[in-house]
């Protein structure tokens, strides 16, 4: 325990001495505007050169000794009429124009990844590091209105790696107010599930809440079929919708069916959100999903329920603080016997990023409970009772390190759990 | 605490005050300049934005002027004054979290791509007369013709209660 806890002060060290020595951003900040004022002093005087009637040549000594003074502010309305300013001949800055200008299909890709550390005191769990998932994103414009965006994953077993497709959609823009997509998505079914995907970069935390964890049951994670979104026209409180209709949950709850549905019925969701824009941050929103479920082994008390989900969050995206907050009930009904449970889970995390050391370090907490009821007969237990406190600091604009304290508590008759976590997480 | 105790501790304190305070990027003097006008190309079907609504183009939330145009969203390189007035009025971000913002729009499958960057005001207006759509933000001592200037919230550059500035 002693010797990790050396190598991570080692590395942390290591970090902040890499930090020391890479130049002043504001250094070179400033160095760029004195260029960029330059340039466009430079652009001015260009500009008024060519607007001038054919006049006897300046010597260019001359031109390039001289320094045009500001000139007098003016307004939108004050602008001379359109004239045949700046009639290029084709330029290098007409070829980058060309270049800036849309091309299909256009190929992005963009990497996650993240490296863990962690440490428990759970009876039989062994500490060390672990590679988290390796993330690839591709987003390509196919034309002005059709969009593919793709996610897949490379995850560490231990006999080797699994990939999975994680999202695949293609989605034909109409206008804001009607996009529509098919593919396999994040289920829009409250906030993080859509918000923060797979890369571990874009979260304050090093891990998701439980009630949306990767590979977790107590929402249905992934969806596979057709979803319809849009912004809705509602003035100041900035509505938007999100409306899908797919497989639901496969055989393996987990699962939504990717080569396809293990009945005949089709789950559908909705969820409505506002971000009103008078509290510019502030998301607000509720989400509804219908599903049949059928298991696989078939019981006496039957196998197969309905599954109602309904959920709110409230959330405020800026930093100073974060705020976060979803709560979610999972009703399920047997429809051989009627028998109906009730399980809810819910977090709430806040986090502030401190103004000091150019805003790299943001501390957060977050609490989370679940609960299931033990007459549940489509979850295993998964009651939670946790509490978890970190640091985070950005290394990069495109990196950054995590570590945090938790203590967990699973069933009434489970220990308390503390444990120690640290990430590296990046996006490339 | 006798009074060496007491002077130690107020050089210490002053001296992390100081540490802390000149190292902010809040503290450095930022320029205030000719007002920036938000500007588009003279095509688009729009001639008055609230700023909540130039906000929402911005944030990429407003992706269409009508269901036949997109939002072409020019924005200056990092450290142009025009790009320090956006970021600090409308999107209310640091230069890392506007950056980090944009990552996370796309990887949402929000947006296809960021915003394109311009280096250069010639560059600026040259996307501005050739992409539909296009919208940028410009010094208001630097306007040239051929580009249409919005209100925003009924005020134009040089009002009193212009809010990009």
């Amino acid at each position: 325990m002693h010797r990790q806890l050396a190598v991570l002060v080692m590395m942390i060290f290591g970090a902040n001495a890499a930090w020391a020595q890479s130049p002043r951003p504001l250094d070179q900040a400033e160095q760029i505007r004195i260029l960029l004022e330059r340039v466009q002093q430079l652009e001015k005087r260009v500009a008024e050169l060519e607007t001038k009637t054919p006049a006897a040549p300046v010597p260019a000594a001359e031109v390039s000794a001289n320094v045009p003074a500001p000139q007098k502010p003016e307004t939108a309305e004050a602008a001379p009429a359109p004239g045949p300013m700046h009639q290029h001949e084709p330029t290098e800055s007409q070829a980058t124009t060309r270049q800036l200008e849309a091309r299909y299909p256009s190929l992005q890709i963009r990497g996650f990844g993240d490296v863990n550390f962690s440490t428990t005191d759970q009876r039989g769990a062994t500490s060390g590091f672990n590679l988290g998932q390796l993330d690839l994103h591709l987003a390509s414009a196919l034309s002005h209105k059709v969009t593919y965006f793709g996610e897949l994953t490379f995850n560490a077993q231990p006999t080797g790696y699994t990939v999975e497709v994680e999202r695949s959609i293609i989605r034909y823009d109409y206008n804001d107010f009607f996009k529509l997509s098919f593919g396999r998505y994040h289920t829009p079914i409250g906030y993080w599930n859509t918000a923060f995907h797979h890369g571990a970069w874009l979260q304050t935390t090093i891990s998701r809440p439980d009630m949306v964890r990767i590979g977790g049951t107590f929402i249905p994670v992934h969806f596979v079929g057709l979803l319809a979104e849009g912004n809705i026209p509602s003035g100041g409180a900035g509505l938007s919708y999100n409306v899908g209709v797919g497989n639901g949950r496969g055989s393996i709850i987990s699962r939504p069916g990717d080569a396809g549905d293990n009945n005949n019925n089709r789950a559908w969701v909705a969820n409505l959100y506002s971000r009103p824009t008078k509290l510019y941050g502030l998301q607000m929103g509720v989400s509804v999903y219908r599903d049949k479920i059928t298991l696989p082994v078939v019981s006496p008390a039957g196998n197969e329920f309905r599954e109602w989900i309904s959920a709110a969050h409230i959330v405020w995206t800026k930093e100073n603080p974060e705020f976060l907050a979803e709560f979610a009930n999972v009703n399920h009904k047997n429809i051989l016997t009627n028998a109906v449970t009730n399980n809810q889970a819910y977090y709430v995390q806040v986090g502030y990023r401190l103004p000091w050391l150019e805003k790299t370090l943001k501390p957060y907490y977050r609490f989370e409970h679940t609960h299931t009821p033990f007459s549940e007969q489509v979850f295993t237990n998964q009651d939670l009772v946790g509490s978890i406190v970190g640091l985070r600091y950005d290394i990069t604009n495109y990196a950054s390190f995590k570590s945090e304290y938790r203590n967990t508590k699973r069933l009434p008759t489970d220990p308390r759990v503390n444990g120690a976590f640290f990430q590296t997480d990046f996006t490339f | 605490m006798n009074a060496t105790n007491k002077r130690v501790v107020i050089f210490f304190w002053t001296i992390l005050w100081a540490a802390v305070t000149l190292h902010s990027p809040s503290a450095a003097q930022t320029s205030r300049g000719a007002d920036v006008a938000v500007v588009v190309n003279s095509d688009t079907p729009i001639a008055d934005l609230s700023l909540s609504e130039v906000r929402k183009v911005l944030l990429g939330e407003r992706q269409y002027w009508n269901s036949k145009l997109p939002v072409v969203l020019l924005i200056r390189a990092p450290a142009a004054r025009e790009r320090d007035v956006v970021l600090r009025v409308i999107y209310q971000m640091s230069e890392a979290q506007f950056k980090q913002y944009w990552v996370a729009k796309i990887f949402r499958a929000e947006a296809a791509a960021p915003p394109r960057i311009v280096y250069s005001n010639d560059m600026q207006f040259e996307l501005l007369t050739a992409l539909p759509g296009a919208i940028a933000f410009v010094d208001s001592r630097n306007m040239r013709p051929g580009v249409k200037v919005l209100r925003v919230d009924g005020h134009v550059p040089g009002d009193k209660d212009y809010p990009l500035r």
